[in-house]
């Protein structure tokens, strides 16, 4: 039953899919001599057409969780308004695009290079060679490795200073929401997607089924974000990271300060921060935003003016 | 081992009551059930299959040319792009270009007897004529990669700026012509020094290439217009322009050594070319973004992936029209069976 409705989802949407791109996408691309980057322009035109159901599905839902059991009132409408353009920017894939054709030729160019001194970057499956063969392992192989990094990248993101400069940013949203979750400097950003490139040069790229990943990823991170009085309960809190587990991470006086520059970093599954001392696992819903902020530190209230203050940020902690 | 699935095991506990006559018809039927599988499956590995590469999922799916359904799906590696069968169609050889490895499969059953490692991103693949070469061409990283064709041992990396797309060899095997899809050029690399002997430009976005059976002509898909350009491999010229549709992409001889097919990708058509007169002389309307193809050997069958669609779709060459479209999976395209036209 679930398998035909999925099948009939699946065919639905691909149908959706050849649609956009044989009737708007591919004339356009042709018509501007572009007809070479077919390929890839019909895998971002699944990217955009995903990122757009996403949204609206996630809107849906989770808006309603919010209107359920919300931690706080949301009085900053204006502020709302700015995580959504972040969000359509980040997940309707205008900025993975713009990085992705910034970042390729720079990798590329290192892969090429490698191959000419006789050097095959590896893969996992050459260590795991079943993964072949399991679609369903090796998603879960390269889903669980690339949250590991990323838990390491957000403890870097909190521990240097300069990174930090970027990062706060996202932890400027005093009254955060599902929305809250794209909220970044355009170069912290960046940094990420270049680290995760990186990662593909050492491990190999994630599956065929990759897209998946990254809807599944970005589907848990705006949950994480809501705002919602929701915790998955003793077993549930150390499997997946929870509302009430990032709000804790964004909470004044917990995430960002203590022992290890704060608590809770991890991306989708706790278990890193259990493993490696930074969980809590407290049951309380604190103010969010970063200390500074009480001290009347303005972030930014336009897209624009955020991203230029972070940068005012980052010269000044590279002077200091 | 048993016939009967482990939850059906399970009911009958040891020291339990004796089987009831319900417990026993059940039985008979799982069995019945088993028996009539194993019949079944053997008639089906007999049936010839069609073997096409989902590109997007890094899977093949195995196509009983009979029913014209999808049988199979099975995982094979990262982008699975092309495929080419050895001389003696004993062996299917399919390029996973982001898995950096060539699979190898039986093109009668689908199935994997052997994965070949340390192949630096294989795109498009091609032997010589004299199949003492093996050519990798990465698009991705401008490489053409040239192995030894007895072992697949490398011989030489060429650089070849920027996204070489496809290959095809020259009567003798002397040369390897390259597309070079992003500077829009045609690039000849000496096969015994494995140096670029000469590149020439071309129309926009080269992709598909075909050497004539009379070893004159290059006939060169033009994917970012609308036409075949003819080259003249020896003297290094443009002798002709054919206009067939948007997108010209690949090309497949049609066995009778004197017409060829070309798929146009954005215009959603193949072309009939006649390679004496060098002119179209059918066209054939293909929907989904008509790329790799196939032919069956009597020519009633068109097999052709069409890559937007996720479908491969099947034309009757009598009438020109869509016989089915068969449900695959993201972004197919190579395709092969073992019953197809003669390659000339």
């Amino acid at each position: 039953m679930f398998e035909w409705i999925f099948y009939q989802l699946a065919d639905r949407f691909a149908a959706l899919h050849d649609l956009v791109f044989e009737s708007a996408v591919l004339p356009l691309l042709h018509y501007a001599g572009l007809g070479g980057f077919a390929e890839q322009a019909f895998d971002w035109t699944e990217f955009f057409l995903i990122g757009a159901i996403e949204i609206t599905l996630l809107a849906i839902v989770l808006g309603a969780l919010e209107k359920w059991r919300p931690v706080e009132a949301q009085t900053d409408g204006q502020s709302k308004k700015v995580d959504m353009f972040y969000t359509m920017l980040q997940r309707l894939g205008f900025v993975p695009l713009a990085f992705f054709l910034v970042m390729i030729p720079f990798i590329d160019g290192l892969d090429a290079w490698l191959r000419m001194q006789n050097i095959i970057p590896p893969k996992l499956e050459d260590a795991l060679p079943f993964l072949n063969g399991s679609p369903f392992w090796s998603f879960v192989f390269y889903l669980v490795i690339l949250d590991f990094i990323g838990y390491w990248l957000h403890r870097g993101q909190h521990k240097f200073n300069v990174w930090w400069a970027l990062h706060s940013l996202h932890h400027s949203q005093r009254q955060m929401s599902f929305w809250s979750d794209n909220r970044n400097h355009l170069l912290d950003d960046l940094m990420i997607h270049g680290a995760f490139a990186l990662v593909a040069l050492l491990i190999g790229v994630a599956p065929g089924q990759f897209v998946v990943i990254v809807v599944a990823g970005r589907v848990v991170e705006s949950l994480s974000h809501a705002n919602l009085r929701l915790s998955f309960g003793r077993m549930g809190e150390y499997l997946l990271v929870s509302p009430r587990f990032h709000r804790m991470h964004h909470a004044i006086g917990f995430g960002h300060e203590g022992r290890h520059h704060g608590c809770n970093f991890a991306v989708l599954f706790p278990i890193w921060d259990v493993l490696f001392g930074t969980a809590n696992f407290e049951n309380k819903y604190p103010a969010t935003g970063v200390r500074d902020q009480l001290d009347g530190r303005n972030y930014g209230v336009t897209f624009l003016s955020q991203q230029w203050l972070a940068m005012v940020r980052l010269v000044q902690s590279l002077r200091a | 081992m048993s016939f009967f699935p482990i939850h059906m095991q399970s009911n009958v506990e040891p020291g339990s009551k004796p089987c009831s006559i319900a417990c026993a018809a059940l039985r008979l039927a799982c069995v019945l059930w088993a028996l009539l599988s194993l019949a079944l499956s053997s008639t089906l590995s007999s049936a010839e299959v069609a073997v096409v590469l989902n590109s997007g999922e890094g899977t093949i799916s195995i196509i009983d040319k009979a029913t014209m359904t999808e049988t199979k799906r099975i995982p094979v590696g990262k982008e699975p792009h092309h495929l080419m069968a050895t001389q003696d169609d004993q062996q299917l050889i399919i390029a996973n270009a982001a898995s950096n490895e060539l699979v190898f499969l039986s093109p009668l059953t689908g199935e994997i007897t052997n994965r070949l490692g340390q192949i630096s991103d294989p795109y498009q693949l091609g032997f010589s004529p004299d199949r003492k070469w093996f050519v990798s061409v990465s698009i991705r990283l401008d490489r053409v990669d040239i192995y030894n064709g007895a072992d697949f041992k490398l011989v030489k990396r060429v650089a070849a700026p920027k996204a070489p797309s496809h290959v095809a060899f020259n009567g003798d095997s002397s040369l390897a012509f390259i597309t070079l899809q992003e500077s829009d050029e045609l690039a000849a690399i000496d096969l015994k020094t494995q140096t670029l002997k000469w590149k020439i430009p071309v129309g926009r976005m080269p992709a598909g290439i075909w050497v004539t059976p009379d070893d004159k002509y290059a006939l060169i898909g033009m994917t970012g217009s609308d036409y075949v350009e003819v080259v003249d491999w020896r003297n290094q010229k443009t002798v002709k322009k054919i206009p067939t549709g948007k997108g010209a992409h690949n090309f497949l001889a049609m066995g009778d050594g004197k017409r060829v097919l070309v798929s146009n990708r954005v215009s959603n058509t193949v072309n009939i070319i006649d390679q004496t007169t060098l002119a179209v002389v059918d066209t054939i309307g293909v929907p989904g973004g008509p790329d790799c193809m196939e032919l069956t050997r009597d020519g009633k069958q068109l097999w052709v992936t069409s890559r937007w669609a996720k479908k491969v779709t099947v034309i009757d060459m009598a009438t020109k029209q869509v016989i089915k479209q068969i449900p695959v999976g993201k972004s197919p395209h190579g395709i092969y069976f073992i019953s197809h036209a003669t390659r000339k």
